[in-house]
């Protein structure tokens, strides 16, 4: 069951998505209803994340592109020729900033891997498009491809992770067409943890997220990692909450279950008794199963 | 399921706050009160409510229920991991044992976990989830299982009691199960920290054993003078005495402490768990004794103790650093 406040008694709308009215779906859609804490979290997030940075020092900030907010954070290892992490932090697609989930970078770099936080445009900034980002992301990823050297990185060991909407455009990373988009190997990322994502946009776009992300036919087709499935080549780790929202439960689920009958490799880690915001914060545990997933296809042991 | 109805109301306040966007103050945020006549004065600047309140987690930590679930299954988990601990008696009833999970290194330091529950709950089984990461990082991990204030018929000194016989078997027995009997420390939470501070200043010379028996402790969300407590709705099931407040308050014992002190607090515990803490750090600091305050920012009762099972987390970095185990690479 999740942590949902008790509702007014009231009488049910029309079914818009399985057995959601309008307000279900909405909700389902709307962290906030089921994760009260919401905001106490994201301050602790934010909080650890400037810890992180007292202890392992300013990270180094290179551009990927050409606007300002092309950029990412990268925390170096000191084990040589390391394997690289590619964090895609989420906000509902609307919010954050790398610098505020810098608080999972100790554990990565301290077990021998490079921790990259990735900046990009929000989709109140792209006027709703999530195409933007999902482009954004996916050039962010082949420059720490193309670059990883220049910090002491390993390219061939780049894997990708993400929380919430960052779980989802990491779902997209791992079905790009990097081949024909970016004339790269096909097998450009090495693996990928996605936590408390979306994995096919349809409810999405039946829900209040609509409001703000402007949903073509085209980008719900596009971005929706669970019809590409023919283009998925890394191992998925996938990891839930048994207190998120029922869809943001299902969403997960249903991915996995979908790469499964596709008879590719996929984990379902679910944290019991942990809502959408307690999932992410322990990214930054190694012994949590989000840090651990993130760790364990990599090859590190967690310490 | 009263609590249920409890808990909800309390939530819908926190949610309303936030959905309000009123900012999260630095202060707790307490369960909204109805307006009311504030009655005398029995505390501080509190009246009986609000020194009730005060001592009561559930209304300054609403999510309660859901921490202690996922305590559970953690550790659950945790076992399968780590595997299940060594279980050994210290004493002669049947409480009286304690869980080892063992690190590999041979002649390893040891932590001693003592669990909270407002002296009244848990058992030590539920508190695996903690012993991961020193296990990893190069300890033994040892949790204590010991008698309860009900089961005790109101009194604090048979739980006092057997965590110190506890800490002194340990201390001899360590070589046993592959520790340093040298290289003891104690950690705990609530109610178990209260106890950990009466372990401290416990007079150990007058049982044989050296001052400096624990070499460090962490004592985390802790009661250091109980006369508050005595004053509270908590004195329904503690049956205080004045023997028991003067002999079972750290805070006025500190000229036998002999141990290097961490001690911690969330910024949304109730305002008395607060205050304990800092009163306590000033006193042993008055007293020129080692002692370092951690203050989470963000984080309630319950969810301070979370932050012991993760090595980078507040209190596990903490932990780690006062037995000088290093997870850095």
């Amino acid at each position: 069951m999740a942590q949902r406040p008790p509702q007014p008694p009231r009488v049910k709308g029309p079914l818009v998505w399985l057995d959601m009215d309008q307000q279900d779906l909405d909700d389902a859609y709307d962290q906030l209803v089921y994760a009260p804490n919401r905001d106490h979290i994201l301050k602790r997030c934010a909080r650890n994340s400037e810890l992180a940075r007292e202890r392992l020092g300013t990270p180094k900030r290179f551009a990927y592109g050409t606007t300002a907010i092309e950029a990412l954070d990268v925390f170096t290892t000191k084990v040589p020729n390391a394997p690289v992490s590619v964090f895609v932090h989420g906000g509902a697609w609307r919010a954050g900033l790398a610098m505020n989930y810098a608080y999972a970078a100790e554990m990565f770099v301290n077990a021998g891997a490079h921790h990259v936080v990735l900046d990009f445009n929000n989709a109140l900034e792209t006027g709703g498009d999530l195409m933007v980002m999902a482009d954004q992301v996916r050039r962010a990823v082949a420059w720490v491809y193309r670059n990883a050297k220049s910090f002491g990185g390993d390219g061939e060991r780049l894997y990708v992770c993400g929380h919430s909407s960052g779980g989802h455009l990491t779902g997209v990373l791992l079905t790009t067409d990097w081949q024909k988009d970016f004339g790269l190997p096909p097998t450009v990322i090495k693996g990928g943890v996605c936590g408390s994502g979306m994995y096919d946009l349809k409810p999405v776009r039946l829900s209040k997220r609509s409001s703000y992300v402007k949903f073509t036919d085209e980008m719900e087709e596009k971005l929706s990692p669970q019809r590409h499935l023919d283009r998925l080549v890394a191992p998925v780790a996938l990891v839930y909450g048994t207190l998120e929202t029922p869809e943001f439960q299902r969403q997960s689920r249903d991915f996995a279950a979908a790469v499964k009958a596709a008879g590719k490799p996929v984990t379902l880690a679910v944290m019991e008794s942990y809502n959408h915001f307690e999932v992410m914060e322990q990214l930054g545990n190694p012994y949590s199963l989000f840090g651990r997933a993130a760790l364990e296809q990599m090859g590190l042991a967690p310490r | 399921m009263t609590m249920q109805h409890d808990d909800s109301t309390t939530r819908r306040a926190v949610l309303a706050a936030a959905a309000g966007g009123a900012a999260v103050a630095a202060s707790a945020p307490a369960r909204a009160q109805q307006p009311r006549a504030k009655g005398p004065l029995v505390w501080l600047d509190m009246d009986q409510q609000a020194l009730d309140d005060a001592y009561d987690q559930i209304v300054y930590a609403p999510n309660r229920e859901q921490v202690t679930k996922r305590r559970i299954a953690n550790s659950e988990r945790a076992r399968a991991v780590i595997g299940a601990p060594e279980r050994v008696a210290y004493g002669a009833t049947e409480i009286e044992k304690l869980d080892i999970y063992r690190t590999r290194q041979a002649n390893a330091p040891v932590n001693i976990f003592v669990h909270g529950g407002a002296w009244r709950a848990n058992r030590a089984a539920d508190y695996a989830c903690l012993a991961e990461p020193f296990v990893r990082a190069g300890a033994h991990f040892v949790i204590l299982d010991f008698t309860n204030v009900d089961d005790a018929g109101g009194s604090l000194f048979p739980m006092v009691e057997q965590v110190r016989r506890a800490v002194g078997w340990v201390y001899k027995n360590a070589r046993s199960f592959g520790g340093d009997g040298e290289r003891l420390y104690l950690s705990s939470h609530s109610s178990g920290s209260h106890i950990g501070g009466c372990v401290v200043t416990h007079d150990w010379a007058k049982e044989g054993l050296p001052v400096d028996i624990l070499k460090g402790a962490m004592l985390g969300s802790g009661m250091y003078d109980l006369k508050p407590v005595r004053l509270s709705k908590r004195s329904k099931y503690v049956k205080f005495t004045d023997e028991m407040e003067a002999a079972l308050s750290a805070q006025r014992h500190i000229d036998k402490l002999n141990t290097p002190l961490i001690l911690a607090h969330g910024t949304y515990e109730t305002p008395e768990f607060q205050r304990q803490t800092r009163d306590f750090y000033a006193a042993v600091k008055a007293a020129g004794k080692p002692v370092e305050l951690i203050v989470g920012e963000g984080y309630n009762h319950f969810e301070m103790l979370e932050t012991l099972a993760n090595p980078y987390g507040l209190l596990g970095r903490a932990v780690l650093a006062q037995m000088r185990l290093s997870t850095a690479a």
